[in-house]
């Protein structure tokens, strides 16, 4: 019987076998980027060669740095999407390629989760106990 | 008769009951009676990349919640869950229910809204943007919202700022650093001393600039409720961030709640936090 978790990992699978498909390598998404100038790492790289990068990540083969650190500083700024000749939506794959990269998919995990925050939603919960009334906690948060 | 509809605020939109509140009563104001629901228990998943079980988990959980609603139209606050009802969510468990983001739902009411906005707000204000929610071009429709208040001076400027919020640029802090201080200047340069955020994580994030720079930030449908003469909650979150220290956050915020979660997690979790002032 397929769980949940597997229909999420097949969902993500077609997408990625949908932008394996599509997309041509050209660069346009990764030269209008705007958060390219935040990472040292991506000085002078082309863009063509980096979006290689990510669609090897994509693939399971082992990452290069540009490719892993352009993932990283992906900020869903969608500068990138009326940029792409194929409607591949570069946002969107360099999403999956951040959730290969983390090793979500089962290739090995090539960045660290700096989103796992074991306080995170108490957080949110005492902002809410700090604000909301006993009958708005119960009601809208049950 | 009035529509009704979910109305779904998310989970870090919290850190302002006065931002939930005021949206709550715009809907109503424009004839849609919503069901209000947020926080872990409805998490859309987003954060959760790194853990697809937990995230198929929450997006499941959250479809099927909403579908129990029985109610055809589910209202967005936030624009990480609207954008990941619209992919991954919907990807893996279809939902009985539309989605419109909260933006478009007012601004197409807008006809509604127009008389009620009677007290006049003589400010110029400059709209704080981001460019990244592709989905739904709130920028343009909040500016719309905005320009129905009386004697409101609405400035919209050409830049966005990259991503669709200020928390997604937390993990590259020099580009948050770029945002603040390119906010601050957008406020010398048109003379004004008030910044209009669309969303919570901007409030969150900008708010502390009154402390700063002198900068009130205020997030657009505290504007509309003001305008309208409805009473809400005040921006607890931002009078905590620029109330100068953790002894004055104490004197603001009722010792009850403080002992309902814990003292010692409000030292440690909550007063970090407020005390974290922006950046440049």
């Amino acid at each position: 019987m397929e769980t949940n978790t597997d229909a999420l990992l097949a969902y993500i699978e077609s997408n990625i076998e949908r932008t394996l498909n599509d997309c041509t390598s050209c660069g346009r998404c990764f030269d209008v980027c705007p958060m390219t100038k935040y990472a040292d790492k991506l000085a002078g790289a082309q863009g063509s060669e980096v979006v290689d990068g990510v669609l090897d990540i994509l693939r399971g083969k082992s990452a290069t740095p540009a490719a892993t650190e352009w993932t990283r500083v992906c900020t869903q700024s969608a500068t990138c999407i009326p940029a792409c000749p194929e409607n591949v939506n570069p946002m969107l794959m360099l999403r999956l390629s951040r959730i290969t990269a983390l090793g979500s998919t089962g290739r090995p995990a090539v960045l660290p989760d700096n989103k796992r925050d074991p306080n995170f939603f108490r957080r949110i919960n005492a902002f809410a106990a700090l604000q909301l009334s006993e009958a708005e906690l119960a009601e809208w948060q049950r | 008769m009035s529509e009704r509809a979910v109305f779904w605020y998310g989970c870090n939109a919290l850190r302002h009951g006065d931002i939930i509140h005021s949206a709550i009563a715009l809907l109503r104001a424009v004839g849609i009676e919503s069901d209000p629901a947020g926080g872990p228990a409805y998490c859309c998943g987003t954060i959760k990349d790194g853990n697809l079980q937990a995230a198929a988990g929450m997006a499941t959980r959250t479809v099927e919640k909403f579908n129990a609603t029985g109610r055809d139209k589910v209202v967005t606050w936030c624009p990480s869950c609207h954008r990941h009802m619209g992919t991954f969510m919907s990807g893996i468990a279809p939902p009985k229910f539309e989605v419109a983001h909260i933006t478009e739902m007012l601004h197409a009411r807008q006809d509604a809204l127009r008389p009620l906005l009677r007290r006049r707000i003589d400010r110029k204000v400059v709209l704080h943007t981001h460019s990244g929610f592709h989905e739904v071009d709130a920028n343009p429709l909040v500016a719309d919202l905005l320009r129905l208040i009386p004697g409101l001076e609405v400035v919209v400027t050409d830049y966005a700022a990259p991503g669709h919020m200020c928390s997604a640029l937390a993990p590259v802090p020099a580009a948050l650093k770029d945002v603040v201080r390119h906010s601050v200047e957008l406020m010398k340069q048109h003379a004004t001393d008030t910044l209009v955020t669309v969303f919570h994580s901007c409030q969150r994030l900008l708010c502390g600039l009154d402390t700063t720079d002198g900068v009130k930030v205020v997030n657009y449908v505290n504007l509309l409720t003001e305008s309208m003469g409805i009473e809400t909650p005040a921006d607890d979150y931002a009078q905590w961030k620029n109330a100068g220290s953790e002894a004055a956050i104490m004197q603001r915020v009722d010792p009850r709640r403080i002992e309902k979660i814990g003292a010692q997690f409000f030292a440690s979790q909550i007063l970090p936090e407020l005390r974290k002032l922006p950046e440049k």
